[in-house]
């Protein structure tokens, strides 16, 4: 690898009602956080299937985020709180698949919390870039 | 796309079904849409060759700093595609008779001179004209031609010849490929009949030009918001680039002055605007946002920051804290220009700490207050109210009514009550459209 | 539905005047769009939302035989409407079209950073078509709008509501949890900015709504249940006093749950003294005949103000916001006490006199010597307690001076917040809440009424502190968009919801409890039963589809290789010269 410096690659599966809305504010109040999470809008974080984030590391993601409302806020009622329950099955798979516990991470940002949604990105961005790209993919040397 | 009326036979409308709005700004739009969607037929009547008043000619709005023209021009559109809704533009009211279920409504339809029906809003006209003059849609910064339009999104799309400035030269007429101009077209009189009307005739600005000592129209890098609006709009006359006029250069110090023809007896403007600080801070937000590398300094000189509405406190704390905006608190004495730089020179008090300031700025605009329109008198006039002392339109029970006018059957929304933002203005031109719908749905009675 | 064909894509960046083009390479972008799998046509444009941006979009759907659309520009939030509509006019279905989020997700956020904004801006643009190559046209549903409307609370804002929808010729039904209409109303003694009487302003609107036969008041009462969507929503009402319920099926909502004001608890010395009090409180005095001193029965002779009593507070969530209506009330009040009292102060932070008629109080009560000192922003008044005097302090910043004064009565104006019930209410009509606490707004500017649960409206204090005229406006404002949804009779709904296929169903009943919305029964008539969806109550967020485990539910525009191929784009790129076959 050169010198430059590692850029990774984040999928973020975001619920379109609060952290949507979030990322959106967090636009709208020009508040600048890296470019390095992907957002890929689902209605519900509840949409999430386990398989779909280690689907997305073995295609080399160097992280994945989950995005959704607040616990109880929830526009669909109680979609997020199935998010909590596959989130922590999952963080225990990490370790199984070679992986940092740090690459996978869930944000709960409502709709009026740009200044939070910032802040989750540019913290996941920085964190995974002191772990390098991922070990599960080609030339990743990462943890 | 912009097809406007394939000829309309306005006066066998029914009047009980029908409703008249004056003015096309975003208040008059939202009363006219909220009306047509419950069935009843529209007639929209604007003085300008476009619909979307004052708002299509601001750059932002706060607090979101939603871009105006992303937000308005698909209201644009679904107006001028509402089947029950039939827009009169170039048109002016000459006259009100009748009563609440039925009134008789007098339209001067000004001659375009492009038929509305043939032309396509290509431009190829353009091109061909030979007269030059100021757009005033961009507060004459700009030129445009005498046959024009005056923003991209016009609407409806349709080009329109002003007739003081054109040489009848013809060669726009050669020039169009669809036969769509009419050099012979003469006004038109219409009558419309009308269960109710809904007056959203917005506002103007107040003339800056009053306070001499602020230098407004002696100095070339003082100007009024409005300019300053247009000049940081992509679509305006420097394509948004925020320059001074004195010589094109990219101010490295603004200064925003408060209150200019608001809240002052003597120029008999004793209300507060409502708008203008929230404008103010924006303005002030978008120079450093346009360019924060050559912006450096820019100040706000206020009497009270009004950041009264959903989301503006948060605002006005985000512009000082993350956009490093400054904020005075002191009347502006006497402004000068210093003759080679052109940079302008305030005098001011602060009246926070008791400093007497002297400072520099590169550019220098004047946030005016809001007057009601000319012709408001003529138009309530005509409907048999009398306007308030500070000029807007009369509210007997503002705590119940508020959009009821002393006369059934006519409502008011917007600006043409008193001073407003834009989310009051939706709500209002809602407002107005309920109470419209009501006289209409119970053929006058109220 | 109709049969398509082999995708073909159209892609459209759009400029956005300077918001997305300012920072990313539009141009590029665009030109990157065409080498996509699929990707027939790419173009970039000033405003892809305007009339000749619009009009862009369905020539090149026809010039090019387009069969599905992706625009880059703005968040969808805002504008996936309109452009679904727009390939709706060009014969295509409205769910074959995709929005990138070129401006609030990536130029307006990485603005310093303009090369990588436009490698984002290519991998979004790149996912986005991805994505677009496999949706599916889905059949648009109506529904008939059930010509009843619920309004909840029965202040000035739910009741000027229920007058003008039942003048209107629809059926409306106030719900109320207290047992008097008129909400806060009640409890005060005039109005500004006409200093007409607030119980005249509520008789009014009373008087109006029990002429209407079709109004329904239902006070001691609040909603228990409420389930449904737009056009047939189903409400159970409780009445608290005698604890029977009533069903009610309407086609809209207004929220209007209004404000309380808050409880200053822990500030200036509230509750210590009872001549500390709210401006709450004092308009209840002036109400029930004359303001007195708690302490002593007499009238107060050195009167003192203080606003912002947590309002503007940087940094406290929940007293972030402005309230309004206070410095007017507050200027108002001050006005009034000074003609039976010596000497009125009032403690200010900005002077917020901003609506019609407000700058006038403001000005009367200067003309009658009410004394104004303004506090800095950052450095509140202290007050103290010496015995049963109340000692204020503080900094004139206009003078800068210190001072001192030692009022007889000192009242708080405090800000408006939301009630305590409003958690409740989020839940129960799926609404979602801004940094104050109050209700958002489908759009805050040209949509302030409508919420983004299609045929729920909010108005008045419930969507952001305001006074009565603000809300009263709201009130007929959101009667308007609900009588308009109730005069088009049908109204279209979203067609995204999830499907078993009753093949692979295994009967494990996951999806049953998975659902928040109790959508998915099983079909017993089979042996083993499968699970079955009621489209009308499946509010597609797609939890079942996760959670089944024989990937026998289709989430319908949300589908697995729908999600999967966007993750698979930005991964792991295939760019083909030419685009079209992979």
């Amino acid at each position: 690898m050169t010198r430059k410096r590692f850029e990774p690659k984040i999928v973020a599966f975001t619920c379109n009602w609060c952290s949507y809305g979030g990322a959106d504010l967090a636009g709208i109040s020009r508040i600048q956080h890296p470019p390095n999470a992907k957002v890929i809008r689902l209605m519900c974080s509840g949409r999430v299937d386990p398989v779909m984030v280690i689907e997305a590391f073995k295609g080399g993601a160097d992280g994945v985020m989950v995005t959704g409302c607040h616990p109880g806020d929830c526009h669909y009622a109680t979609g997020n709180y199935r998010t909590q329950v596959r989130f922590d099955a999952l963080q225990m798979a990490m370790k199984t698949m070679g992986l940092h516990p740090d690459r996978l991470k869930l944000l709960w940002a409502s709709a009026s919390e740009g200044q939070q949604w910032a802040e989750g990105i540019t913290e996941m961005t920085e964190s995974i870039r002191l772990l390098g790209p991922s070990p599960l993919k080609a030339g990743g040397a990462g943890k | 796309m912009t097809i406007a009326d394939e000829k309309v036979d306005f006066g066998s409308m029914r009047p009980a079904e029908t409703a008249v709005v004056v003015g096309g700004g975003v208040a008059g739009m939202q009363a006219a849409l909220d009306i047509a969607d419950q069935g009843y037929q529209v007639v929209l009547v604007e003085k300008t060759p476009s619909i979307g008043g004052v708002m299509a000619m601001l750059d932002k709005t706060f607090p979101t700093l939603d871009c105006s023209a992303c937000i308005l021009t698909p209201r644009l559109s679904q107006v001028s595609r509402h089947p029950n809704i039939k827009l009169l533009t170039y048109s002016e009211i000459k006259g009100i008779s009748g009563e609440a279920g039925n009134f008789r409504v007098q339209v001067l339809k000004k001659a375009r001179r492009v038929l509305e029906d043939k032309c396509s809003g290509c431009g190829d006209c353009v091109p061909h004209c030979p007269v030059q003059v100021r757009n005033e849609f961009d507060q004459n910064l700009g030129y445009r031609k005498a046959i024009y339009i005056g923003f991209p999104q016009n609407t409806p799309l349709v080009y329109t010849i002003d007739k003081d400035n054109c040489i009848k030269c013809e060669l726009c007429v050669k020039s169009c490929q669809r036969d769509a101009i009419d050099l012979s077209m003469e006004d038109e009189q219409l009558e419309i009949p009308a269960g109710a009307i809904v007056i959203a005739t917005g506002y103007e600005l107040f003339d800056v030009s009053q306070y001499h000592r602020l230098g407004y129209g002696r100095f070339k890098n003082v100007i009024n918001a409005l300019e300053y609006e247009r000049i940081i709009n992509a679509a305006g006359p420097t394509g948004g680039k925020l320059m001074r006029l004195s010589d094109g250069k990219i101010p490295k110090s603004i200064g925003f002055i408060q209150c200019v023809g608001a809240r002052d007896v003597q120029k008999g403007v004793p209300y507060c605007s409502r708008v203008c600080c929230m404008y103010g801070i924006k303005n002030a937000v978008m120079s450093k946002e346009l360019q924060h590398d050559i912006v450096k300094n820019v100040t706000v000189y206020y009497a009270d920051i009004r950041a009264y509405g959903k989301g503006f406190e948060e605002f006005y704390t985000m512009a000082k804290e993350r956009f490093g905006i400054k904020f005075i608190r002191g009347r502006v004495g006497e402004v000068s220009e210093d003759s080679k730089t052109k940079n302008v020179k305030i005098w001011a008090e602060n009246t926070e700490t008791g400093e007497f300031l002297k400072q520099e700025h590169e550019l220098l605009v004047l946030c005016p207050g809001i007057l009601p329109p000319k012709g408001l008198k003529e138009l309530a006039d005509y409907v048999g109210l009398e306007v308030s002392v500070d000029g807007f339109i009369p509210i007997q029970y503002p705590a119940s009514n508020p959009v009821d006018t002393a006369v059934p059957g006519v409502y008011v929304a917007g600006c043409a009550e008193s001073a407003k933002d834009i989310p009051d203005s939706v709500a209002a031109g809602s407002a107005a459209a309920m109470r419209a719908s009501i006289t209409l749905a119970q053929g006058g009675e109220q | 539905m109709e049969q398509v064909d082999e995708p073909r894509i159209g892609v459209f960046v759009c400029h956005c005047g300077h918001n997305i083009a300012g920072t990313i390479d539009v141009e590029q972008v665009a030109r990157n769009a065409q080498y996509y799998p699929h990707v027939e046509y790419a173009t970039d444009f000033m405003f892809m939302c305007s009339d000749s941006g619009q009009q862009l979009i369905k020539d090149m759907i026809h010039v090019n035989n387009l069969n599905r659309v992706v625009v880059a520009s703005c968040s969808p939030r805002m504008h996936e409407p309109t452009f679904r509509r727009v390939v709706e006019e060009a014969g295509l279905n409205r769910y074959l079209f995709e929005q990138v989020n070129l401006r609030e997700h990536c130029s307006w956020c990485h603005a310093l950073e303009p090369e990588k904004a436009t490698a984002k801006a290519n991998d979004l643009v790149r996912m986005a078509a991805a994505r677009a190559a496999l949706l599916e046209p889905l059949e648009v549903k109506t529904v008939e709008v059930t010509p009843h409307t619920l309004v909840v609370g029965g202040g000035v804002t739910g009741l000027r509501a229920v007058v003008d929808i039942g003048s209107r010729g629809f059926k409306v039904t106030l719900v109320e949890k207290e047992s008097e209409l008129g909400g806060h109303l009640r409890y005060l003694s005039t109005m500004y900015p006409n200093n007409e009487k607030a119980e005249d302003v509520i008789d009014r609107m009373l008087i109006a709504a029990r002429a209407i036969e079709d109004v329904e008041l239902l006070t001691d009462s609040v909603v228990v249940d409420f389930d449904g969507h737009i056009g047939d929503f189903e409400v159970e009402i409780k009445n608290l006093k005698t604890s029977k319920t009533v069903k009610r099926t309407v086609g809209t909502v207004i929220v209007a749950t209004g404000f309380e004001p808050f409880e200053p608890e822990g500030y200036y010395e509230y509750g210590n003294n009872p001549n500390i009090i709210t401006l709450a409180d004092y308009e209840k005095m002036k109400k029930n005949g004359s303001v007195l001193r708690i302490s002593d029965g007499k009238p107060p002779k050195q009167v003192m103000f203080v606003g912002c009593v947590g309002s503007r507070e940087e940094g406290n969530k929940g007293h972030e916001h402005c309230s309004r209506y206070c410095c007017t009330a507050m200027t108002k009040a001050a006005s009034e006490i000074k003609d039976i009292s010596d000497e009125v102060m009032v403690l200010y932070d900005d002077i917020r006199t901003f609506g019609r008629g407000h700058e006038e109080i403001h000005r009367e009560a200067r003309q009658k010597h009410v004394m104004f000192s303004k506090f800095a922003h950052t450095k509140k008044p202290k007050v103290c307690l010496k015995g049963d005097d109340i000692v204020v302090k503080w900094k004139d910043v206009l003078s800068e001076t210190y001072c001192e004064f030692q009022p007889d009565l000192l009242i708080l104006t405090t800000a408006m917040v939301p009630p305590p019930t409003t958690d409740e209410v989020s839940k129960m009509f799926s609404l979602t809440r801004s940094g104050d606490g109050f209700f958002n707004e489908e759009h805050i500017k040209l949509a302030p009424l409508t919420t983004h649960t299609a045929g729920i409206m909010i108005a008045g204090a419930a969507q952001a502190a305001k006074d009565a005229t603000d809300s009263a406006t709201q009130a007929s404002g959101a009667a308007a968009k609900a009588t308009s949804l109730m005069a088009q009779k049908n109204v279209e709904i979203e067609s995204t919801v999830s499907w078993v296929d009753e093949t692979l169903c295994s009967s494990c009943h996951t999806c049953v409890t998975a659902c928040p919305f109790g959508a998915i029964g099983m079909l017993t008539t089979n042996d083993p039963p499968i699970a079955f969806v009621t489209e009308a109550k499946c509010k597609g967020c797609g939890t079942c589809a996760a959670a089944c485990p024989s990937n026998a539910i289709t989430m319908r525009h949300s589908t697995d290789e729908q999600i999967m191929t966007m993750v698979e784009a930005y991964l792991t790129p295939q760019t083909l010269k030419g685009g079209g076959e992979q």
